[in-house]
């Protein structure tokens, strides 16, 4: 549900303003209108005035709703903070810089290292919603998944049906004999 | 066990369910497109038939090629060591299969003395395939490895009709160098040469350097490196006599032909992959010694696709056209990391023709920008050029070959 009080507009001192989004089991979640914007699917949702009263997410449970805006939070933050660093003319932010980089790349690492479930729901939302560096990281995570396993394996992990015949399969199979070597 | 899933599968849901099936197939191709590794996507491909249709869609593609074989040494002849390689090459299924890399090999044989060790490296890697893989068939012959077969990187690309980006890894470099030799090379091509820039070190050592009173180690290097005293003053641009002397011009030479000649190779098989995939735009031939590095953009890809290769007389790789070089050189460079390089060399080349296009003689290494020549190593061969691109430039001119 969202509280008038707090829908769309709150701005503070700094005319930084705040989004609710509400999740399909309505659960109310609030942060930075350029964390939110990360996902292309809210921002025009925000361009197209929707935004009042809170954006409903029918297709995001809360669970996975918070950590999208977990991972858009952390990474508008870190734009933030590298574009002041860049137009600062202070050495050592400059020279934190690189450092921040691989701040970034850990949190990321330990951000997609999730249960397999989690992770396809992740992919799910991240396309939905239009978050390209979590699509993007998700994406990847699932391919290193790929990588390496034979076709069975890659069945069993991602429960995917095998709806060849047999003849069809032997056929396949001896056209790629050389991914089998 | 896939056919207790088929019960269950839609009526149930959660348990039996496809992850990726409600995912759209833009999703699940981005998933492909990272995976990279070609046999990967060959296993994938036998997956489902989504996942079929699909990976033929990949527009991006790496092929690690396992080994690299002859591919016209006597079926029955020589040493029990030779026997076994045109063993393996007489396995190869169609001709298609033999006609890729196996010319590397053959051209090496003849040209340059130094090669012949490449062609032992190059055989020891399919030795060691035949014999872990030969088991005994039938009615074969003799050779103990009938049962081997390779395929081409053309045959295995073969299925992915969108293919945009693509990267070959070769096992090993070509060039055989004795140990502690540095040679690296990296060209572009379009139809012909386009640039190639080649670092090479007599020496590479990691111990801190000596000081730097001119040691008796190289006569040839330091003749070449102290100051002055043996330096004439020619015009700028030729080589001093000095290093005329003692081989370190020879050493040079045959550095930087056997460069070209490796990249001509590489470039030359190519042809069949990239007029099989006319929606190629970047192609990269490397090795796993990190030795060469072939590169064709968008725009080289297109010159090729209308203008096709030249071969150079019978042998297998590109003619080269007549090409002007820039050689840079310094008797002790350091790298960082506290590495040595003991008579660095650093050689640009262009064909005549695009050198002369860009205006000026040898001087003109500003106008066109060296950017080329300095970018075209990571580090911490990046540094190393810079560091010789600073010292004197001497040109040379090289016939078409």
């Amino acid at each position: 549900m969202a509280s008038a009080g707090e829908s769309g507009d709150g701005a503070d001192g700094k005319g930084v303003t705040t989004i609710t989004i509400i999740s399909s089991d309505n659960e109310a979640f609030e942060v930075l209108e350029a964390a939110a914007s990360m996902s292309l699917t809210i921002r025009h949702l925000i361009e197209d005035g929707c935004a009042d009263g809170g954006i409903p997410l029918p297709n995001v449970t809360a669970g996975i709703l918070a950590k999208v805006l977990e991972y858009c939070s952390k990474h508008v933050a870190a734009v933030a903070a590298s574009s002041e660093a860049g137009s600062s003319s202070n050495a050592a932010d400059a020279a934190a810089a690189p450092e921040k980089e691989e701040d970034l790349a850990s949190f990321d690492k330990a951000f997609i290292d999730v249960e397999q479930d989690t992770l396809y729901d992740l992919l799910m939302a991240a396309n939905y919603l239009e978050v390209k560096g979590l699509l993007d990281l998700a994406c990847q995570k699932v391919a290193d998944m790929i990588k390496g396993k034979t076709p069975d394996a890659i069945r069993q992990t991602f429960k995917i049906k095998n709806d060849f015949s047999p003849e069809q399969e032997e056929k396949i199979r001896e056209e790629n004999q050389w991914a089998f070597e | 066990m896939e056919g207790g899933h088929e019960e269950e599968g839609s009526a149930c849901g959660a348990e039996a369910a496809d992850q990726f099936d409600r995912l759209p197939d833009a999703v699940l191709l981005d998933v492909f497109n990272r995976i990279g590794d070609v046999k990967a996507l060959g296993r994938c491909a036998l997956v489902s038939r989504r996942f079929h249709a699909l990976v033929p869609l990949v527009d991006s593609v790496f092929v690690r090629v396992d080994c690299v074989i002859p591919d016209d040494l006597p079926p029955h002849a020589g040493s029990p060591q030779q026997q076994e390689a045109p063993a393996a090459a007489a396995a190869v299924p169609p001709a298609r299969g033999r006609g890729s890399l196996a010319h590397i090999a053959r051209f090496l044989l003849g040209v340059i003395a130094r090669p012949i060790q490449a062609l032992g490296q190059i055989l020891s890697p399919v030795a060691a395939t035949v014999s872990r893989r030969s088991a005994p068939q039938p009615a074969s012959p003799p050779a103990p490895a009938a049962d081997v077969s390779h395929h081409s990187p053309s045959e295995v690309l073969r299925s992915f009709k969108e293919l945009r980006r693509l990267h070959i890894e070769l096992p090993t470099g070509e060039l055989g160098i004795d140990d502690g030799v540095l040679l690296k090379w990296k060209a572009d091509f379009g139809s012909t040469l386009g640039s190639c820039v080649i670092l090479g070190a007599s020496s590479v050592s990691s111990k801190p350097p000596s000081p730097p009173n001119p040691p008796e180690t190289d006569a040839a290097d330091n003749s070449a490196a102290s100051p002055e005293s043996t330096r004439e003053p020619e015009e700028s641009g030729s080589l001093p006599e000095s290093l005329y002397t003692n081989g370190w011009l020879k050493l040079r030479v045959v550095w930087t032909i056997s460069s070209l000649i490796a990249a001509s190779a590489r470039h030359y098989l190519l042809q069949p992959i990239i007029s099989d995939h006319a929606t190629l735009e970047s192609l990269n031939l490397t090795d796993s010694d990190g030795q060469g590095v072939l590169t064709m953009d968008k725009r080289q890809l297109q010159e090729l696709r209308v203008r096709p290769v030249s071969p150079s007389g019978s042998s297998h790789r590109t003619l080269m056209p007549a090409l002007r070089m820039r050689l840079y050189y310094a008797p002790h460079v350091e790298l960082p990391g506290g590495t040595l390089l003991k008579g660095a060399t650093l050689v640009a080349i262009r064909p005549s023709e695009d050198a002369s296009r860009e205006g000026g003689g040898a001087g003109a290494a500003g106008s066109a920008g060296t950017c080329w020549i300095s970018n075209a190593f990571e580090e911490p061969y990046r540094t190393a050029a810079k560091a010789l691109l600073k010292t004197r430039e001497y040109c040379l001119e090289m016939n078409s070959f």
